[in-house]
């Protein structure tokens, strides 16, 4: 239907991942932009934007069960500790007081994820019983929990205040430790996270958009907008409601995995509290219950210290005549954000995109 | 028997502590089905209000402490009015995130204002007895402790007279029942609102300072303490005064025994439970009465039509 880009003359085509040519060209180019931005930024933009990848990734996963679930859910952080934990402890080095085989990506990217969605299993039975805010205090009982059990299992984590060192980078057998040598050119550390993140970022992000138009994403949507309305019409509540946490938790696990090979440490103190209140304030900043929405938090959240240091330097202010640090500046204006997005604008940075499309859809004319 | 005295009181002290955080969380929750995950702060903020009037202005100490208390109060209807009233009929769920967007807004500013080292409040508490404690029959009393114990008593009592006696008690009773209704009769809901935050501000401030008092100085891990008062409120249900006391001595009690009962526990079982396990307890407990009773002890079930 060339020229009327609305007009939909089935459900699979009203359904598609990309509605229309427009968009899938958009995204080609944004994919292939992506990755030539591995060869031209600098180390520090890309470690900014691995780290974006992989946050977003973990929000999509809080996406799955709060944004499209509707279920409140502040452990988030717990369960991408349960993944990198089990990422450090299969593909990491033993030490002197840690265990660690040293396994391959192939294996221990995969089971983190897995790791976690059981963890997240286990726990179904309390959190399909309950709802609204009973559950979201259960869930802050759980990042207590977490962060009592990471600290005390020190033959994993390696102890509060201690800390391990992750999974190592080897990829089909080869160690990609010290860089990759392709013909004349060498590939950094770096580079091939970003590569490997970027990668796992599309095809989550695809999987969300996949999800959302499945049977499930249709299930969830409606458990959120009445759980007891759906359970009428014959949704298994308990099945999908456990699957929501099960997935959530799986993304969860995938990123935190990734995550910290960035760093190459970790340590049990990192899971706490405010971790996990990041990833809502993700979702929340981007736009809960969007595909798009935690890609725009994640990028947004991590970038703004970046932004804040650029505006600083622009503005020629010195951090010394503050009187706050700036690790205390982000965190207030990440507070402000969270306040301020609830308030004026729930949908989050989705929907300020959403309605800066529509206005350039029909641009000059404002209707 | 004087170890399990000694548990007894502390435990008690630190439920007169949880339950000051509780009742503020459940009239903040009855008055307009808000989840305050703001309480907390505002208990550390007003322990750092009284020790900057006290120690950094010179002020009186007793005056600081009334004056701190009240000017929490004062800060906990602000954030009432500025934030949290532009929220009215969001989903709950949002409502809650906002509040913990302010947590991270208050939590900033004072642990920049503590710095590294730990604030005291100025408080003639460790002058009293020998540092601040009496021996009674080999259980040590201390008067930080005994004070928050009748704090709390006495405050509970106040609160229920008010609220069964006077005009503003019987307006907030209704608000809880019914806004409509009670707007239909001529209360003002909204100052209904900011009176529930003031309250739950002054208790918090309450709470705060007994927290933080005598030798326990305040510290940016202060607030962990307070949070805890969020399991009690759990446990005795989320919408009921007499709950989050009960709840709150449930959760203090265990938390005095496991701390003095962890070790002959463990050697017992053989298994090491971990260092800080008595600051877990609390919320294992509420995992537990969750999974049996949903909506808490005293918690009324939520009715949900389609």
């Amino acid at each position: 239907m060339r020229g009327r880009p609305n007009l939909y003359t089935d459900y699979n085509k009203e359904s598609a991942i990309f509605s229309n040519n427009t968009q899938k060209s958009w995204f080609l180019i944004m994919v292939a932009f992506s990755f030539s931005l591995c060869f031209i930024a600098s180390e520090y933009w890309i470690y900014l934007l691995t780290s974006s990848f992989l946050m977003s990734i973990a929000a999509w996963g809080l996406n799955i069960v709060s944004g499209f679930a509707g279920q409140i859910n502040l452990a988030h952080g717990f369960f991408v500790g349960i993944g990198t934990y089990t990422s450090a402890v299969l593909g990491g080095i033993a030490g002197a007081n840690v265990v660690g085989f040293e396994l391959d990506m192939l294996l221990w990217l995969p089971l983190a994820g897995i790791s976690a969605a059981i963890v997240g299993l286990i726990i179904a039975p309390i959190t399909v019983r309950l709802k609204g805010l009973n559950l979201g205090l259960v869930t802050l009982a759980l990042v207590f929990i977490g962060s009592h059990l990471f600290s005390n299992f020190k033959s994993l984590t390696g102890g509060a205040g201690l800390g391990r060192k992750v999974a190592r980078l080897k990829l089909f057998g080869i160690d990609l430790e010290n860089g990759y040598q392709i013909g004349d050119y060498f590939l950094e550390k770096n580079q091939i996270l970003y590569l490997l993140s970027l990668t796992l970022c599309i095809l989550c992000g695809l999987g969300i958009k996949n999800l959302v138009r499945s049977r499930a994403g249709r299930a969830y949507s409606a458990i959120r907008d009445g759980d007891i309305a759906a359970e009428a019409i014959g949704i298994n509540i308990f099945r999908y409601k456990a699957s929501a946490f099960a997935l959530s938790s799986f993304f969860g696990g995938i990123s935190g995995a990734m995550f910290f090979t960035v760093s190459g440490g970790v340590e049990p103190g990192t899971f706490n509290l405010l971790y996990s209140i990041v990833f809502v304030a993700i979702v929340v900043i981007g736009g809960a219950g969007t595909v798009l929405g935690p890609l725009f938090g994640a990028f947004f959240y991590t970038m703004f210290p970046a932004i804040i240091q650029l505006l600083l330097h622009v503005f020629e202010i010195g951090e010394q005549s503050l009187p706050l640090n700036l690790g205390q500046i982000e965190r207030i204006l990440f507070g402000l954000f969270i306040i301020s997005f609830l308030i004026f604008e729930p949908r989050g940075l989705w929907g300020i995109w959403f309605r800066l499309r529509n206005y350039f859809k029909a641009w000059p004319f404002s209707y | 028997m004087t170890i399990f005295l000694q548990a007894t009181v502390e435990g008690l002290s630190l439920a007169a502590i949880y339950s000051l955080v509780a009742i503020g969380f459940v009239l903040i929750y009855k008055s307009m089905d808000v989840l305050s995950f703001a309480q907390p702060a505002l208990a550390v903020v007003g322990a750092g209000i009284i020790s900057s009037l006290a120690v950094d202005r010179g002020i009186p100490f007793w005056l600081a402490l009334i004056l701190g208390i009240f000017l929490t109060g004062v800060l906990s209807l602000i954030i009432e009015r500025t934030f949290l009233r532009p929220m009215v009929g969001e989903p709950v769920f949002s409502v809650a995130i906002l509040t913990i967007g302010i947590d991270i807004l208050l939590r900033t500013v004072l642990d920049s204002w503590i710095g590294i080292n730990p604030r005291y409040l100025g408080d003639p508490f460790p002058t009293f007895g020998n540092f601040g404690a009496i021996n009674v029959g080999g259980v040590n009393l201390k008067f930080l402790e005994l004070t928050a114990l009748v704090t709390a008593i006495l405050i509970i009592l106040i609160l229920s007279v008010f609220f069964k006696r006077s005009k503003y008690g019987v307006a907030m009773r209704a608000t809880s029942f019914d806004q409509e209704a009670a707007l239909a009769q001529g209360i003002n809901v909204g100052r209904i609102f900011g009176l529930a935050w003031f309250i739950a501000g002054i208790l918090a401030a309450f709470a705060g300072f007994f927290i933080t008092g005598g030798f326990n100085t305040l510290g940016q891990f202060s607030f962990l303490i307070a949070l805890r008062a969020l399991p009690a409120v759990v446990i005795g249900g989320l919408d009921s005064i007499p709950g989050a006391v009960v709840g709150s001595i449930i959760i203090g009690l265990t938390q005095g025994y496991v701390a003095y009962y962890q070790i002959p526990f463990e050697n017992l079982i053989g298994f090491s439970l971990g260092s800080g396990f008595s600051l877990l307890a609390p919320y294992l407990i509420m995992f537990v009465i969750l999974i049996f009773r949903p909506d808490g002890l005293f918690g009324t079930e939520e009715v949900e039509r389609v």
